[in-house]
């Protein structure tokens, strides 16, 4: 068995010896990516290596690595390796990189007794239970030009020594770039709205800072959309009021639609009004189109001079300060390096992380089937680019079948897509499978409700119902103590889709016409199979209820399940909560922790500093007093509820924001005038 | 709307001060004729009718939140349609007319003078302009000033 973390030194061979460049520390069993592009986990930041160039896949009972079929391939020792379990006995080569397992008692345990080539096989079934991980956003960067220093002497952690950093020593320093009374760690759509509110509330754009990855707030987000079939023209998940642009929700997103419509005298636009009128009950709930949430988003980025208060740069820690501050260290992109120096420090009295999701959530199976046979795409998770399966079913006009995995919003949305496809190859085959299916009474109950199944996925307009967002449901959850939360959230949540006609027809006309089928059971095994037309998948499903298995041979697999909550997998996250014995919500489902712990001001209330402040927005405090945080209206409310706190503390500049203000300030809002 | 009890109450006087006191005034310089008292200091003629009719809508409406608030608890969504606080506003002043045609308000004045043609057609011209000009507050006027509103389920004030 592995001791976890497991911890990996990483050399690098330049002109001279080897010089170690990075320890870092894995936390726990996952499926790691090694490349030169920024998404990989492991980033190894040099041409010889390529954009993804190997897993190093972490289970209970061993290690093992695999080329992801790398220009200049993957060694152990000097024995190029396609996949081969690693006992790090011998290092890892990639480029002029060497990766050695750092040595402790547990690791001598770590020999892996299985035949080599079916080495990832083991691992897959011998670890059920943890989710298989590729974390993106947060990754632990191997820089070319890290300094060559010992371990401890490295960035943050050669200013960070301990829990409460001196300011003065740090405004000494090479690293120090600067003051903000409002300091928000992220830079994406939680940032934005936060920033958003305090400008409208008082505060100049001098005073607000937000580092992150991209300009653009909503980079990340629009990529997950992209990526699970949601073009600018699709609509979003999301309610006419929900507006990430617009702090008061009016006008939503519905009349501006149908105004934009009626300028160009096109009455049919009257329906988004009518939607929102009857939603639910009368007419089916109305969601805007994506393409027109991200040009709002420009237009109010461009009103509050996001870009000058944008800082380019990966957040690597946080520390707090002893003038009641807050340090946060960070390494922006290589082309703003100073002098070779690519590390800063930034100091803030207000800070707010919201860093989102850490990682995309990969089901087992699958994940170890990509291991195994990295040349063959066939499985994908929805959240990354599988363009190619499309391009291959519609360009093909063979028979091709498809696996949905999970029963979510992501899952409709490509079984429409797919559906789309089968406009150029009438041979699609879809088959959605789903863990159990669920019969029409045996929706979730909460009191006195209960849930609508259709197809035996249940509906719901949003992830969470309408009330958590501001009504009887957000004042139980507010309330209650976290187990009773569990358990409210156990109720309330799960897996759901929304309730579309043209969703429903397709399912409808997929049964009739016999190119839909709904399979059920949990997955057995998962193998690459030689057939005439090729090599396929084939999977195997034990259902439940005492049905014969199941197997299906397929040509591709999309795993819907989704993305991976846990801050552990942010290093970032994972060192601040660890750092200052941060509490976490209790997580759905038991066992795990949750996100960070909040009050229902959203401070982190471990973090306080004197008369400073930390905040947190969206997924990362999942679990705590509201529910639906990773959504547009649950960023508008954490970050009004933040604001509000720290106007109500006296933070300079922040109003009160009574009824003129809020009158003057939408005025200046639909004039398109600074606030 | 995901209004509560509490909010759904808030709310409703939030609109009566707001919208319905000022509407009903003009209304209610408009019934004034020369027999009605004076105004004490402003010397402008009122009728305290349409007040009576307002209070009534209101008195009502408080009434029958809870019984909609009731019904919420059967919808998973927790949530209150546009469409169905339009449809129930009629229903609650269709009870007000009932109310008075009944005679609750006989005691106020003559009946003959209460009971006619023309002033039942006041009160419900009364009503349209209280309810459409509350109906767009709540669409979306009031969050517009009072921009917790919406996340305090209808309630008042601050976080």
């Amino acid at each position: 068995m592995i001791r976890f973390p497991i911890l990996l030194d990483i050399y690098q061979r330049g002109d001279g010896p080897l010089k170690r460049v990075e320890r870092i520390s894995l936390p726990e069993v996952g499926d790691y990516s090694i490349g030169r592009a920024s998404e990989n986990q492991i980033v190894l930041d040099t041409p010889e290596v390529s954009k993804r160039h190997a897993w190093l896949l972490l289970r209970e009972d061993g290690i093992a690595v695999a080329d992801r079929g790398s220009t200049n391939h993957t060694y152990i020792g000097d024995t190029e390796v396609d996949q081969s379990p690693w006992d790090g006995a011998l290092p890892v080569r990639i480029a002029q990189f060497e990766i050695h397992l750092v040595a402790q008692s547990a690791i001598g345990e770590t020999r892996v007794n299985v035949p080599q080539d079916n080495a990832t096989r083991a691992f897959a079934s011998g670890s059920a239970g943890a989710p298989a991980a590729v974390p993106r956003g947060q990754s632990i960067e191997v820089a070319l030009n890290a300094p060559n220093a010992p371990d401890e002497m490295r960035f943050p952690r050669n200013v960070f020594k301990s829990e409460i950093v001196s300011s003065a020593e740090i405004k000494a320093s090479e690293y120090f770039a600067g003051e903000s009374t409002y300091l928000s760690v992220g830079a994406g759509l939680g940032s934005f709205v936060w920033a958003d509110h305090l400008r409208i509330f008082g505060v100049s754009k001098s005073e607000i800072r937000a580092i992150g990855d991209d300009v653009i707030p909503y980079a990340n987000y629009q990529r997950l959309c992209r990526n699970s079939q949601i073009p600018p023209h699709e609509r979003l998940r999301s309610n006419s009021q929900s507006t990430p642009d617009n702090i008061w929700g009016f006008p939503g997103y519905a009349s501006r639609e149908t105004w934009k419509d009626l300028k160009e005298f096109r009455f049919g636009g009257l329906k988004h009004i009518f939607q929102v009128f009857g939603e639910a009950s009368l007419a089916q709930t109305f969601t805007p189109r994506s393409g027109e949430v991200f040009k709002s988003i420009d237009s109010e980025a461009q009103r509050i001079g996001w870009r000058e208060m944008f800082v380019s740069g990966r957040v690597l820690g946080i520390r707090k300060t002893n003038d009641e501050r807050y340090a946060v260290a960070y390494r922006v992109p290589e082309d703003q390096a100073r002098g070779g120096v690519r590390e800063r420090i930034m100091i803030g009295k207000f800070i707010h992380i919201s860093t989102g999701y850490p990682a995309t959530r990969f089901t087992e199976d699958l994940q170890a089937f990509k291991a195994r046979f990295p040349e063959e795409a066939r499985v994908f998770n929805a959240y990354e680019n599988h363009e190619v399966v499309y391009r291959s079913i519609e360009q093909n006009p063979m028979p091709a079948t498809v696996v949905v995995r999970g029963r979510g919003i992501v899952a409709s949305r490509i079984i429409q897509r797919l559906y789309e496809a089968r406009n150029k190859n009438k041979n699609i085959t879809i088959v959605h499978q789903m863990r159990n299916p669920i019969a029409k009474n045996e929706g979730y109950r909460y009191k006195r409700a209960q849930r609508y199944v259709y197809n035996h996925i249940e509906n719901q307009a949003f992830n969470w119902p309408k009330a958590c967002w501001g009504g009887q449901l957000l004042r139980e959850t507010e309330r209650a103590t976290p187990e009773e939360r569990v358990k409210i959230y156990e109720a309330l949540g799960g897996t759901t889709t929304a309730d579309r006609r043209d969703w429903r027809n397709i399912i409808q006309l997929g049964i009739g016409d016999g190119w839909y089928k709904p399979v059920f059971g949990h997955f057995e095994t998962l193998e690459l199979v030689k057939t005439d037309q090729g090599p396929k998948i084939q999977m195997r499903l034990k259902p439940q209820r005492n049905q014969p298995p199941v197997e299906v041979v397929a040509d591709y697999a999309l795993d819907c399940t989704g993305l991976i909550g846990d801050i552990s997998h942010s290093p970032l996250l994972r060192d601040l909560a660890e750092t200052y014995k941060l509490l976490r919500t209790l997580g759905v489902g038991g066992g795990k922790p949750g996100g960070i712990s909040v009050t229902p001001d959203f401070e982190i209330a471990g973090l306080r500093n004197g008369s400073g402040r930390a905040y947190a927005a969206g997924q990362i405090t999942l679990g705590g007093p509201q529910p639906g945080v990773d959504t547009f209206l649950g960023m508008q409310y954490s970050a009004l509820r933040s604001v509000d706190h720290m106007a109500v503390l006296g933070a300079p500049n922040v109003s009160l924001f009574g009824p003129l203000r809020s009158f003057s300030q939408w005025i200046k809002w639909c004039t398109n005038t600074k606030p | 709307m995901v209004p509560t009890l509490k909010g759904r109450w808030l709310t409703r006087i939030l609109l009566f001060l707001w919208i319905g006191v000022p509407i009903t005034f003009l209304f209610s310089l408009y019934v004034a004729g020369p027999r009605s008292p004076i105004l004490p200091y402003i010397g402008w003629h009122y009728d305290i009718l349409p007040f009576q009719i307002l209070s009534l809508i209101l008195l009502v409406g408080l009434v029958m939140d809870p019984v909609y608030f009731y019904a919420q608890q059967y919808r998973w969504e927790r949530d209150w349609p546009f469409a169905y606080f339009f449809f129930f506003s009629i229903v609650e002043f269709v009870i007000v007319l009932a109310l008075v045609w009944w005679g609750v308000l006989d005691f106020t004045r003559p009946r003959s003078q209460l009971h006619t043609s023309e002033n039942y057609l006041l009160f419900t011209f009364h009503f349209g302009c209280v309810f459409l000009l509350s109906f767009i507050a709540v669409l979306g006027l009031i969050q517009i000033f009072m921009i917790r509103w919406r996340f305090k389920s209808g309630e008042w004030g601050r976080m």
